[in-house]
């Protein structure tokens, strides 16, 4: 029986230890994959880890990761340490109220202690980045040191440092000769909790962080939409740094004991000690190395550009470039939403240009975030295609420079979808029960909600809360009959696959779709669409004002503005690189996608407005509720 | 020797300033009308009457728990009996499991949670398996059941490595008093095993119970958008819709009830305690 047993055990072991490794296998083994599937391995090849030591993105967040976790460590080991020493000497009421206060970040869900972090940054208007994230995960750090030295030192005898204190020793030999030798493995067990809480930390750096600084953690959610082989790259990277560091650490003291039997007066405590300063001086070796740059002669030698647009919105190459000819550092943060960035910027959050859509354009010159522009310094106006100036949004481009543009349509599967099918239905193709299961809805609230009002009839600017409950309503069948997936960025790469019959994507997108898929098509329903308008501002805070505008007039003339819009896919507002890009020989040859539709009078630009946008923004939030619901 | 308790002065104003007064200010905000300053401050339960009064963000909170509930519980399942596997095996076996248990928590979850997207995929190796075994291709990736295994991957080592830590502390004569006594296998472990584990066991499930009703990149990276929990909700309140006060309040909902339930399982153990206390002596009188 007792044989049994082991062998059941012995199965299950197994099982879970494949379960635990499989994943990590499989992320080493794509790393090395020469294409960019995630799920069939064409042939051996380093490009992505090329990409990865390329990517400064990807560069900087393993340095910001793992600086802040040794700072982290060390300030919250030395600090808790400490506070416990100090503590168990205390009234017992203190110990006992502080026991409370520490349990705090460890027994709330993790996202109230990073939402209180963010409040306590922006209440005292801190500037976040890498600062606010090394403080807030020495905060929460020193708990667990305290938690794993404090029984350490209860059980130490009161008497030994009354002893050292009576021998001569001053109070502080005392501490470090006497007291802190005999804990020492409660703060390095300490240490190396802390040290595990803040390299596997996400939630509460990614509420903290301000200004373009990135951990692992954050870099991978925010990229994780896209294929992109290289964050397995990064991955087996980390996967090797920490299979070394645990090794050093499981072997290194077991070597060394047998040698100190030797010599036997050694401390162990020195070995972390020793450790630690090795990778330290890697990781500053790793800085020096990072910032090597040479020479004085270029224009804005060792200034920076604080730019915050959307995630895979720009050709870093062309970033390169720039930096190269400026002498500049181009530091990008993305983000999701145009709201996410409002809420940003509103918070006074600085940076040196915006790439917003129109009507949040609308809204920041509204509420006067932004800058008037001295058109004498820019040079890229007459480059510009006709139809990209003189928008409702702001109509002499007093404030912004466009960047990109396009409309919002359907991609679907020609295989599964009939033209006729759109042709007669319009939007409501994704009401159809042929294709239930079968659909993406773009998570935009904008969107969703252009695609309805439209089917309905309405423009997609109404102000009226019947014909926006009316849509809600349509969206909320669309959701619970349709079983649609709802997603962002993912959309691109499943699409350009034919994962799904139908979806609703911008036209670079689907550009970009097209052109990876020939049995992929793009429509645009007669009863109109969302012509929309990226465009680059400077908010009234920026910084570096002669560097924005030379990043603009450097972004817009003909090259820079082809590799970015043929890296992109988005339609570029450059009238020669839009042609040429359509035009045989070009990137999108032939994609019609690619040419945003002028003429159609149901074709309307979003306009802001607070009433309907807070509306349209808690209805969205309750179909995506609903959808979530119905399954 | 006094002179010692100095030493935490300057913690205890730190932990003030970083610990309780963050915590205060959500409690505020959330009693707020409008606006992200607390300079303007006026009262309102508003922003917790729109949470309980609306039957859909009940839903996802309900649906938060109940996740939560279902993988702790696979968790527990699934870790106890490993964790006494490991808790036989001879010493230096035993180390190594608990190393390999360890090792996939040192590498960054959300690294781990991304790997798990390739997995799952429609045509990834998952489903590649499921057909090879003729269970038809099955889409797995955005559902419910992918998020479910996205935490049970991610919390499964802290349920196993705490039992685990409990196992290894009982006294073997214990357990030698039991068979001596005449008890069989099931009688010691129901009687004698299970019960000296309980620590263990409150301890786990608080660790996976806790991350994984707030978490809300597991559901975002692998149940897409239609996916929606708690974390989610909170998360996109403050991103993208702005609602600082109606967010805080969500917070402030999860922060108690967590405490609540946290302290009815820390109940159970001193419960238990008392009983525990009892049947040692039985066993061994």
């Amino acid at each position: 029986m007792k044989k049994d047993k082991r062998i059941f055990g012995k199965i299950l072991m197994t099982l879970l230890i494949i379960f635990f490794y499989l994943p990590i296998v499989y992320m080493i083994v794509f790393s090395f994959n020469e294409g960019k599937s995630l799920t069939s391995f064409t042939g051996f090849s380093l490009r992505w880890y090329e990409h990865m030591l390329k990517s400064r993105d990807m560069m900087s967040a393993l340095y910001t990761t793992f600086s802040v976790a040794l700072l982290a460590t060390l300030i919250s080991t030395v600090a808790g340490t400490i506070a416990a020493i100090g503590l168990s000497k205390s009234k017992k009421i203190v110990r006992d109220i502080m026991e409370q206060v520490d349990n705090l970040p460890i027994m709330n869900p993790e996202i109230v202690t990073a939402i209180g972090f963010m409040l306590l940054f922006i209440t005292f208007k801190v500037e976040k980045g890498y600062v606010t994230m090394l403080l807030a995960h020495i905060a929460f750090c020193i708990p667990y040191v305290i938690l794993s030295v404090m029984p350490k030192v209860r059980s130490l005898d009161p008497n030994l440092a009354d002893a050292a204190l009576d021998l001569g020793a001053t109070p502080l030999q005392a501490l470090t000769k006497v007291i802190v030798p005999q804990i020492a493995p409660g703060i390095l067990s300490g240490a190396l909790i802390a040290f595990t809480m803040s390299v596997d930390d996400f939630i509460i750096s990614y509420f903290v962080t301000g200004g373009g600084v990135k951990n692992l953690s954050i870099m991978v959610y925010t990229m994780s939409k896209r294929v992109n082989p290289s964050i397995n790259a990064v991955s087996t990277l980390v996967v090797v740094i920490i299979t070394i560091a645990l090794l050093v650490i499981n072997i290194i003291p077991s070597v060394l004991a047998k040698r100190q039997q030797s010599e036997k007066k050694r401390r162990p405590l020195w070995v972390p000690a020793l450790c630690t300063a090795c990778v330290l001086s890697g990781v500053i070796a790793f800085v020096i190395l990072g910032t090597n740059k040479d020479s004085q002669q270029y224009p804005f030698y060792g200034q920076e550009l604080y730019l915050y647009l959307p995630g895979e919105y720009i050709n870093e190459e062309v970033v390169e470039s720039f930096e190269e000819v400026t002498g500049a550092t181009v530091i990008m943060e993305n983000f999701d939403s145009n709201e996410q960035m409002y809420i940003k910027v509103a918070n006074g959050e600085s940076f040196d240009i915006l790439i917003p859509s129109d009507y949040m354009i609308e809204r920041l010159i509204s509420e006067g975030y932004l800058q008037e522009l001295d058109h004498s310094q820019l040079t890229c106006m007459d480059v510009l295609d006709p139809a990209v100036l003189h928008q409702g949004y702001d109509y002499d481009n007093t404030y912004s420079v466009p960047y990109f543009w396009g409309t919002v349509g359907i991609v679907y599967d020609k295989t599964k979808v009939s033209v006729e099918d759109l042709e007669t239905q319009g939007y409501a193709v994704f009401l159809n029960q042929k294709y239930k299961g079968d659909i993406y809805l773009y998570d935009s609230e904008r969107d969703a909600f252009m695609m309805a009002l439209k089917n309905l009839g309405y423009s997609m600017n109404t102000e009226s809360e019947e014909e926006l409950k009316a849509a809600y309503e349509w969206l909320v069948t669309c959701v619970q009959t349709m079983e649609p997936e709802i997603v962002t960025d993912e959309i691109i790469d499943n699409m350009a696959q034919a994962r799904k019959a139908l979806g609703l994507v911008y036209s670079g997108d689907a550009t970009y779709i097209v052109s990876e898929n020939e049995n992929v098509g793009f429509y645009l329903p007669e009863e109109g669409t969302n012509r929309w308008y990226d465009s680059m501002v400077i908010p009234q805070n920026a910084e570096n004002v002669p560097l924005a505008y030379a990043f603009m007039n450097y972004i817009s003339t003909y090259q820079h503005a082809y590799d970015n819009s043929a890296y992109v896919g988005y339609t570029s507002p450059n009238l020669q690189a839009k042609e040429d890009m359509y035009a045989s020989g070009g990137d999108y040859e032939g994609i019609e996608a690619y040419i945003p539709r002028m003429g159609n009078s149901n074709d309307e630009i979003f306009h802001f407005n607070l009433d309907t946008k807070k509306i349209i923004g808690n209805l969205w939030s309750k179909v995506k509720i609903a959808a979530s619901n119905a399954e | 020797m006094k002179k010692f308790s100095n030493l935490a002065i300057p913690y205890i104003a730190w932990a003030a300033m970083m610990l309780i007064f963050p915590m205060l200010l959500i409690a505020m905000y959330s009693f707020t009308e409008q606006g992200n300053s607390i300079v303007s401050f006026s009262f309102t339960l508003d922003h917790y009457k729109k949470f309980f009064t609306d039957p859909d963000f009940l839903i996802v909170l309900w649906r938060s728990l109940w996740i939560a509930l279902k993988t702790t519980l696979i968790c527990l399942l699934l870790g106890y009996p490993l964790a006494y596997f490991i808790a036989k095996s001879e010493e230096k076996v035993q180390n190594t499991l608990v190393l390999m248990v360890t090792i996939p928590m040192w590498i960054n979850m959300l690294v781990r949670t991304y790997a798990w997207i390739g997995l799952l995929s429609p045509d990834g190796l998952f489903s590649m398996i499921l057909g090879f075994w003729g269970l038809g291709e099955v889409d797995i990736l955005y559902t419910e059941a992918s998020v479910l295994i996205g935490m049970i991957y991610n919390f499964l080592p802290f349920m196993i490595l705490q039992i685990n830590t409990s196992l290894c502390k009982m006294d073997n004569s214990l357990l030698e008093a039991s068979a001596d006594l005449g008890g069989n296998q099931v009688q010691t472990f129901v009687r004698v095993i299970l019960p000296l584990s309980v620590p263990g066991i409150i301890n786990g499930i608080t660790l996976v119970f806790l991350p994984a009703v707030s978490s809300f990149f597991i559901p975002k990276l692998l149940g897409g958008g239609q996916y929606f929990l708690i974390g989610n909700l909170i998360e996109n309140q403050f991103i993208t819709v702005g609602e600082w006060n109606f967010g805080s309040a969500i917070s402030m909902i999860m922060a108690i009830i967590m405490m609540l339930l946290m302290m009815a399982v820390r109940n159970v153990e001193l419960k238990n305690e008392g009983g525990k206390g009892k049947k040692v002596t039985n066993e061994e009188g």
